[in-house]
């Protein structure tokens, strides 16, 4: 169970928290979620694909690391193997927590950092520090502020991106079969991606409303994003055959 | 020439069945444009609609995205509920552990076997609802029939729909007017003017004038404008097959928000009639239906509230109960002239297997679908029509009266009576005769639109002990090896979605909270 608290310099005043990325930290997940901002820097790496959250049924946009549940085939021992690591996963142990608004903040309900307490990452003695002697924010920190106001903003700014390519009808199922060099054949559900053939037709006046949000430059990123489909199978591959020696 | 062509429909009724047909006519002929008809709707602003039953049938789902409606949006304005079928208590023996499952589901494999001849040899083992069907399952644990990822209409489990009809009625208004282009006149119908041919001109109004049209569709409830009080349509009377004709209702509140709702209709029979058990996300509502010529409305009323008690005893002496009274039947023909009625105008039947709305769907689509183009083909529509809807009103009378004549109660007159060969109309009782030989299965109902499949026949006659002998002879599709895979395919089934499905509660909060996706 996470142990999920209020971040403070008093009762965190010796926290350090250990900051590489190990298989035991609990970085071994299939994907992560994906914010709009970072797919420019994600699609080299990882394709990026939709999914439904299972929480609220809603889409969120994922950058994919594995086939199998709790398959991440970036990661071994010696850490994250990767030009970019989301920003989802950058937080970690760190979290946005909100507290219910107040008058400074017009009722509405302000956004605050928590850290969860019970993550493998926490330490005394090890890592980087977060707070500074006398109290004061560590630049480490600071860094994990900007992160957690990028997925703050990230957040909004991602629903407002796929309710556009919903309200267009741009968003299709697709179903990924890897053909693995053992033989075995293996299958994606209940994924989606961008409907190509729906945006090619698209209107004049809604590839320019694309345009104009910025928008029409996610769309190609999404799709752009599935030449590292190759890269992932390339990397299932080696594990394979690594294991099978 | 005079031009003939069929371009405005006007519709006398603003109850579920007047706006569910408007929706359904004004989506397919194109109502908000230039070039499609014109669908006006008359709806008095003097008269409350009655709330004809809270259940739908899976048609509903269809019909509810032909129109463009979204779901998620019905499910937040309408007070709606899944319904994956209907649990019968005491309609066999009366003990209080007799109760048969009529799911939505079909039996597992129905294309390829009937499962009945199969199940028969463990038929003191298990139901046969659970036999072959899944769903019987989900509902004693009120989950749902789907997930939140699954998308609008779609379905892990076949599933209708319970309402909360005076909001149905509303919400499609809103649709209709502001969507589909129905042009809406809130007013009161004061006369009727005719052609030369008998066929209605216009209808006259008290602040509208006279409003026109080329077909008027009668959908004015019980009052039957059109149909019964201008064209003067006999009546036909089915009292003396369904002997109910009086119902008492009352909305009954959960003990709090957060109570499970029920994902099926519950009947449970009574010493003269039965009583129906709706949930809605914000209520139940439950009724007693009964025959005033077996029982009296003060002893209905204690049955009712006992009833009540056994959930509610905190309030059950309390509730309000509001007593109608209803007429079994419908009219002789449906269309006539340039009139076609609809809903309550066209008939009523006892809310025992929820075809109220469900003939309001199928009377629309119709009408939509044949609609007749010139005035000079009408006839031959209507012809259509009223052949295939009183076909459609006898299967229904056929099939709700099979509830009753399976019965084994004999505690009361009520019990006793319905099983009497002369309320049983005799296209049942030569069925009854053949099923006692072979279980019903595809051939048995020949209409490609069936309201009631065979595999509903086969959930009530088997759910409550009805005995089909064996053959003397074997046939090739009995395929032993293949029923058992289906056994076992449902069983594999109901485990995967016992432990998948969310309850029915926790669903319809989540798709208030967040909404369900299109794709």
């Amino acid at each position: 169970m996470p142990n999920h608290q209020q971040l403070d310099n008093i009762t965190h005043k010796n926290l350090r928290v250990l900051t590489h990325h190990h298989p035991n930290f609990g970085d071994t997940t299939s994907y992560s979620r994906l914010f709009t901002s970072e797919f420019r820097h994600a699609q080299g790496d990882y394709p990026i694909l939709f999914r439904k959250n299972s929480e609220t049924g809603q889409f969120e946009a994922i950058a994919l690391f594995g086939f199998a549940v709790e398959e991440n085939l970036f990661l071994d021992d010696n850490g994250w193997h990767a030009n970019y690591i989301p920003l989802a996963i950058q937080r970690r142990p760190f979290l946005i927590g909100f507290e219910p608004g107040s008058q400074e903040t017009q009722g509405e309900p302000k956004a605050v950092v928590h850290i969860d307490m019970d993550s493998p990452r926490i330490s005394e003695s090890e890592g980087e520090a977060v707070f500074l002697e006398q109290g004061g924010q560590s630049p480490y920190l600071q860094q994990v502020s900007s992160v957690l106001n990028a997925i703050h903003q990230g957040d909004t700014e991602t629903r407002a991106f796929i309710d556009t390519l919903l309200h267009y009808e741009l968003i299709e199922s697709v179903s990924i079969k890897v053909k693995l060099q053992d033989g075995s054949n293996n299958e994606l559900s209940s994924l989606y991606s961008i409907n190509e053939e729906k945006l090619t037709s698209l209107a004049a006046d809604a590839v320019y409303s694309l345009y104009q949000r910025g928008y029409m430059q996610h769309i190609y990123m999404v799709m752009a994003s599935m030449a590292a489909m190759s890269h992932l199978i390339e990397l299932k591959n080696k594990q394979i055959l690594s294991t099978d020696v | 020439m005079v031009d003939n062509s069929i371009r405005v429909i006007t519709i006398i009724g603003g109850g579920t069945a007047g706006w569910l047909t408007a929706g359904v006519i004004a989506a397919e002929h194109l109502a908000n444009s230039e070039q499609g008809i014109e669908v006006r709707l008359i709806e008095s602003p003097d008269v409350n609609p009655v709330g004809v039953g809270e259940g739908t049938w899976p048609t509903m789902r269809g019909t509810l995205k032909k129109m463009g409606i979204s779901e998620t949006e019905f499910f937040r304005e309408c007070d709606a509920s899944f319904k994956q079928g209907a649990k019968f208590a005491k309609w066999v023996t009366g003990a209080e552990n007799d109760a048969y499952y009529h799911p939505l589901v079909l039996p597992q494999g129905y294309s390829d076997i009937n499962l009945v001849p199969f199940w028969q040899q463990h038929a003191d083992k298990v139901s046969f609802a659970d036999a072959v069907s899944f769903q019987g399952y989900l509902c004693e644990r009120g989950l749902a029939p789907k997930q939140n990822t699954t998308p609008e209409y779609a379905h892990v489990a076949n599933y209708a729909y319970h309402l909360d009809a005076g909001k149905f009625s509303h919400f499609l208004q809103k649709h209709c007017t502001q969507k589909l282009g129905v042009k809406h006149f809130l007013d009161h119908v004061t006369g009727v003017n005719s052609h030369e041919n008998g066929d209605i001109a216009s209808v006259s109004t008290k602040q509208s004038g006279d409003i026109s049209g080329d077909l008027f569709i009668d959908c004015s409830g019980f009052h039957a404008l059109l149909i019964g009080k201008h064209y003067n349509v006999p009546f036909i009377s089915k009292k003396h097959i369904l002997f109910n004709d009086t119902a008492l209702a009352c909305h009954v509140p959960y003990p709090d928000e957060q109570s499970a709702i029920a994902s099926h209709t519950i009947s449970t029979g009574q010493s003269s009639g039965w009583i129906w058990d709706i949930g809605l996300p914000s209520r139940r509502g439950v009724g007693h239906v009964f025959s005033s010529k077996h029982t009296t409305v003060e002893k209905a009323e204690v049955e009712l509230r006992d009833y009540l008690r056994l959930s509610r005893p905190d309030i059950a002496d309390e509730l309000k109960i509001r007593q109608l009274d209803i007429n079994p039947g419908h009219r002789q023909v449906f269309w006539k002239n340039n009139c076609v009625a609809v809903g309550l105008a066209a008939g009523f039947l006892e809310p025992l297997e929820a075809s109220a709305l469900v003939l309001v769907e199928l009377s629309a689509a119709m009408i939509s679908e044949q609609l007749p183009a010139t005035r000079g083909v009408m006839n031959i529509v209507a012809k259509r029509f009223n052949e295939k809807f009183l076909y459609r009103w006898d299967r229904i009378i056929d099939f709700l009266k099979l509830h009753y004549v399976l019965t084994k109660r004999t505690d009361s007159q009520y019990w006793i009576d319905n099983c009497r060969p002369e309320t049983i109309p005799e296209g049942l009782q030569e069925l009854l005769t053949l099923w006692r030989h072979e279980s019903p299965w595809h051939q048995d109902f020949t209409q490609v639109d069936e309201i009631f499949p065979s595999a509903s026949y086969q959930y009530v006659l088997y759910g409550m002990g009805f005995e089909t002998q064996k053959r003397a002879t074997q046939r090739r599709s009995e395929n032993a090896q293949l029923a058992d895979t289906q056994f076992r395919k449902n069983s594999e089934m109901a485990q995967k979605l016992l432990a998948g499905l969310p309850t029915n509660r926790d669903l319809i909060n989540k798709i208030r909270q967040f909404g369900l996706q299109k794709i």
